[in-house]
């Protein structure tokens, strides 16, 4: 595939020099800082308090709040960060007409498809890593034992982002930039969410119909599936401890299961066939 | 000789109700030639060099480039296109633009560290720190004109190449033009500037809504005593209305004057 190192190359260079992500970034970074030590802060002046606490729990349970805050907002921000790039790596190049200069070089459009790709992926796991070696030099201020957990859930956080942005840097290629994340929002955010939603629900009983039951069964699988890590059960598990729950409660039921090897062959199904979209795309496109 | 480029009844419209926009254009173009494509606004002129590009798809004929399909990365391989109203990654140099271009050309880091500079001091853009998004129209057509002479190509396609340009660069153009047309490239040029094509080209075709009116040598196209000019205005002005009429406001005379 010649040629699609150049283009993942010089992608990686132009979105490295746009504002969006650096601001994305920047405040992304700026309020994992700001989460940690507000917490800390908060701690320190509520000692008299906490003073009849064991510390150790109160560690564990500020580092808890620290992670429940950060998972969430590392999500937001990773889903910001593929809205971005998947809005602007391919679009960009079609509408200011930098296409006609590149499709007329001798690089095949599977070539520059796999480029793009590639570098929008390496854009955003860069970016969602820095974030994350940030949130974890940020954990040293609790110490709580949870770190662990970490690794887990920025996995799952990039593998999520990279499909959506897989979706909208598709659609893009085929409409406006601001439709296809409309689209892509309305499909990926609302319509999948509410399908795993009712879908859970449906497991864990909460339908008698078998009906509703089976027919969320096949829709739960004609969307992609959220992955989900070990980290928030490992975080359910922790509060629990730390409220000391009588053994053998049937709370643990309600714990959040992390993802299996058929929900990860099935996000990878959804990579390939949305990197196949965005091939077609690239292919039909008329500069 | 071979013919670098054979185009062959090519049609194209845009939307199935849309009149052709290419309608059964038919030329040759062979090594060292330039050959002048000339038409109105909307003539069908950019479609016919994009299609030879490989940029757009024809609705019917044939167009080989170098014996292949223009699809065909081996086609382009040895083809430079400078398009009309050039445009290139916003946040790039003109310097990584052309290293950027000379990566999907596959030249090796030598001929990259000779040609580039070199392509920049062409193009008067040698120590230029901006990014193109900072470009003004004129120094993005220049641009457009370095990456394509940047892989020495067999054939040059010039779209509008001096629209934006200033009378310097159009007379650096035509240098150019005249140096390739010496040394056996092919130059395809689709212009408006009449007098820029006669002075370059060899063959022209004189175009209007989507079809040939008129090809052949700058001789036979253009009778003893009259200029390219007088030939266009002839042929154009027959399929398409006249447009002598000034609006009224123009013309009326001011009540107090």
């Amino acid at each position: 595939m010649n040629g699609a190192g150049a283009v993942a190359r010089y992608t990686l260079i132009e979105l490295s020099r746009r504002r969006i992500l650096l601001v994305f970034l920047v405040l992304g970074a700026a309020g994992t800082l700001l989460l940690g030590v507000g917490l800390k802060v908060l701690y320190s002046l509520s000692g008299s308090i906490t003073t009849n606490q064991d510390p150790a729990k109160l560690q564990k349970f500020l580092e808890l709040s620290f992670l429940s805050d950060l998972y969430g907002a590392l999500g937001i921000f990773a889903l910001l960060i593929a809205y971005a790039i998947g809005m602007t790596a391919i679009y960009h190049d079609l509408e200011s007409g930098a296409a006609v200069s590149i499709f007329s070089k001798p690089v095949s459009r599977l070539a520059f498809s796999a480029g793009k790709v590639v570098a929008a992926v390496a854009a955003l796991i860069v970016i969602v890593g820095l974030l994350a070696l940030e949130a974890r030099l940020v954990m040293l201020l609790f110490d709580g034992g949870l770190a662990g957990s970490l690794t887990g859930e920025i996995l799952a956080t990039m593998a999520n982002s990279v499909v959506v942005m897989l979706l909208v840097l598709a659609l893009s290629t085929w409409m406006n930039n601001i439709v296809a994340a409309i689209v892509a929002f309305v499909y990926y955010n609302v319509i999948t969410g509410v399908i795993s939603a009712v879908h859970g629900l449906a497991d864990s009983g909460a339908f008698n119909n078998d009906l509703v039951k089976g027919v969320f069964d096949v829709l739960y699988w004609t969307v992609p599936h959220a992955l989900v890590s070990s980290a928030p059960g490992d975080l359910v598990r922790a509060q629990i401890e730390l409220s000391n729950p009588p053994r053998g409660s049937q709370t643990f039921v309600f714990i959040p299961a992390a993802s299996g090897f058929g929900d990860i062959a099935w996000w990878l199904f959804f990579i390939v066939l949305f990197s196949g979209l965005v091939y077609l795309a690239v292919r039909r496109r008329q500069v | 000789m071979a013919a670098v480029v054979s185009v062959r009844d090519l049609r194209k419209r845009y939307r199935r109700r849309d009149p052709w926009a290419v309608d059964g254009v038919t030329f040759e173009l062979e090594p060292g030639q330039a050959f002048g494509l000339l038409g109105p606004n909307g003539a069908g002129k950019t479609s016919v060099v994009k299609m030879i590009a490989g940029l757009l798809r024809p609705d019917g004929g044939d167009i080989s480039v170098f014996g292949s399909p223009p699809g065909e990365p081996r086609a382009r391989a040895q083809l430079g296109f400078a398009p009309e109203d050039p445009d290139f990654p916003k946040f790039l140099r003109a310097a990584e633009v052309l290293d950027y271009f000379a990566s999907l050309l596959g030249l090796d880091e030598a001929d990259r560290r000779r040609r580039i500079p070199e392509t920049l001091a062409f193009a008067g853009l040698e120590g230029e720190r901006r990014q193109i998004r900072q470009f003004s129209k004129g120094m993005k057509q220049r641009l457009g004109i370095a990456q394509a002479i940047l892989g020495r190509p067999k054939l040059l396609i010039l779209d509008e190449p001096t629209a934006d340009l200033d009378p310097l660069g159009r007379r650096d153009v035509r240098a150019l033009i005249e140096s390739l047309k010496q040394s056996g490239v092919a130059v395809l040029l689709n212009s408006h500037l009449l007098s820029e094509v006669e002075r370059v080209c060899d063959d022209v075709a004189i175009m209007a809504k989507g079809r040939v009116l008129k090809e052949g040598t700058m001789r036979e196209v253009v009778p003893e005593g009259n200029t390219l000019e007088d030939v266009f205005v002839r042929l154009v002005e027959v399929s398409q209305p006249q447009r002598d009429h000034m609006p009224s406001f123009i013309t009326d005379k001011e009540p107090n004057s």
